[in-house]
């Protein structure tokens, strides 16, 4: 009995096993683990039509950044040194970013887990900001309020309930500003390292 | 998103079995092989503009699938003596395999299988298997070499079919 014996005999006797499993099924866990994921995100009503904003947040003054550790589980507060995550009014959520020379070491993995777990989709980088190749979704002013800013951060507050369905919130965090934008999940982004850049639209919050 | 999903249920359709055999001659047991198959493919679904692009989506669902195994494993581990798991595996084994085959699978090192089972079942080359593992292409000749060996040691019953087959 050689190599190929042994090969072939296993090919054969493990043939007669089939998967049972329909893909329907599949679908639907698949279904069920996004709706885990967003974790109590309640799908809003269908966008109307409207202008693409981005909004920009303007620094409110020097404050040192330092790197963030992972978040920990559960959905209540996250507060590291780099940025906060608590619950706000109204079933919205308040984040603050810390802003500072130390920018960079912000970890945008933890932000946008920590946002996640609020039910809150997110794209978050840090050094440049993406938004949408095309028209940008619509509703971001009623997903986006400016929050009250404390201890040289950028604060906002975020209804994640408002946001369209089949899009995420784009966030690019920069020295001298945080950029936010609506996203679709499936359209293509374009990124620019540039914060003054801004697509049509915008609306500065404060000073930007 | 009706393209992905039609893309991906053809993938799922010409993949699934090859995946479904590929666990089960890890794991030596068919249902929890479909289960943790089944769950490789929703992992997959869930990031299919990703996998679409791997070089093999097949060997990553199967990896996927296995990887879940071992964190059951780790959780078992927590609760039982290893031993005990062990012993209770054979009971379930794969539904219409040669249980002299699955027990002698079974006496094979982990990595053993696992390589074994993405070269048979996956079809997998030297070069592919050894980066869905991540182990050096030699190691996996000397896995696929050493398994093969142990096979042809520990399958009476092949060797008699083998003989008879001669005969």
């Amino acid at each position: 009995m050689n190599e190929h014996d042994v090969m072939t005999q296993l090919r054969e006797s493990f043939s007669g096993l089939h998967m049972d499993t329909p893909v329907a099924e599949v679908f639907a866990r698949g279904r069920l683990r996004r709706r885990r994921q967003l974790a109590g995100l309640t799908v809003a009503t269908a966008a109307t039509a409207g202008a693409a904003a981005v909004l920009a947040l303007s620094v409110a003054g020097p404050a040192h950044t330092r790197s963030a550790n992972p978040a920990p589980p559960g959905r209540g507060s996250v507060k590291l040194a780099a940025f906060s995550v608590a619950r706000g009014p109204g079933g919205s959520t308040t984040l603050i970013m810390r802003n500072g020379p130390k920018y960079r070491q912000l970890d945008p993995a933890a932000v946008r887990l920590a946002l996640a777990r609020h039910g809150i989709p997110a794209l978050v980088t840090v050094g440049s900001f993406c938004r949408a190749a095309h028209a940008a979704p619509a509703g971001l002013s009623r997903v986006v309020h400016p929050g009250a800013p404390a201890d040289g951060s950028d604060a906002m507050v975020i209804d994640g309930r408002a946001m369209p369905p089949g899009t995420r919130l784009s966030i690019g965090y920069f020295r001298g500003a945080v950029k936010i934008a609506l996203i679709e999940d499936t359209g293509r982004v374009s990124c620019s390292t540039a914060a003054g850049q801004h697509a049509g639209g915008n609306t500065a919050i404060r000073g930007g | 998103m009706g393209h992905q999903q039609d893309e991906f249920a053809d993938f799922y359709r010409a993949s699934k079995d090859s995946c479904l055999r590929a666990v089960a001659a890890v794991v030596g047991d068919r249902k929890l092989a479909e289960e943790q198959v089944a769950e490789g493919f929703t992992r997959a679904w869930a990031a299919w503009a990703k996998v679409r692009t791997h070089p093999c989506p097949r060997a990553w669902v199967t990896r996927t699938a296995l990887n879940l195994g071992v964190s059951r494993w780790r959780r078992l581990r927590r609760e039982v003596p290893l031993a005990d798991y062990d012993a209770a595996a054979p009971a379930r084994q794969a539904d219409g395999v040669d249980p002299d085959l699955i027990a002698a699978l079974r006496l094979l090192p982990a990595r053993q299988r696992e390589v074994l089972a993405l070269r048979i079942f996956l079809d997998l080359d030297t070069e592919t298997t050894a980066k869905v593992i991540g182990i050096a292409p030699g190691t996996v000749m000397a896995h696929m070499s050493r398994a093969i060996a142990a096979l042809r040691r520990d399958l009476p019953s092949a060797q008699t079919k083998a003989t008879e087959v001669s005969r």
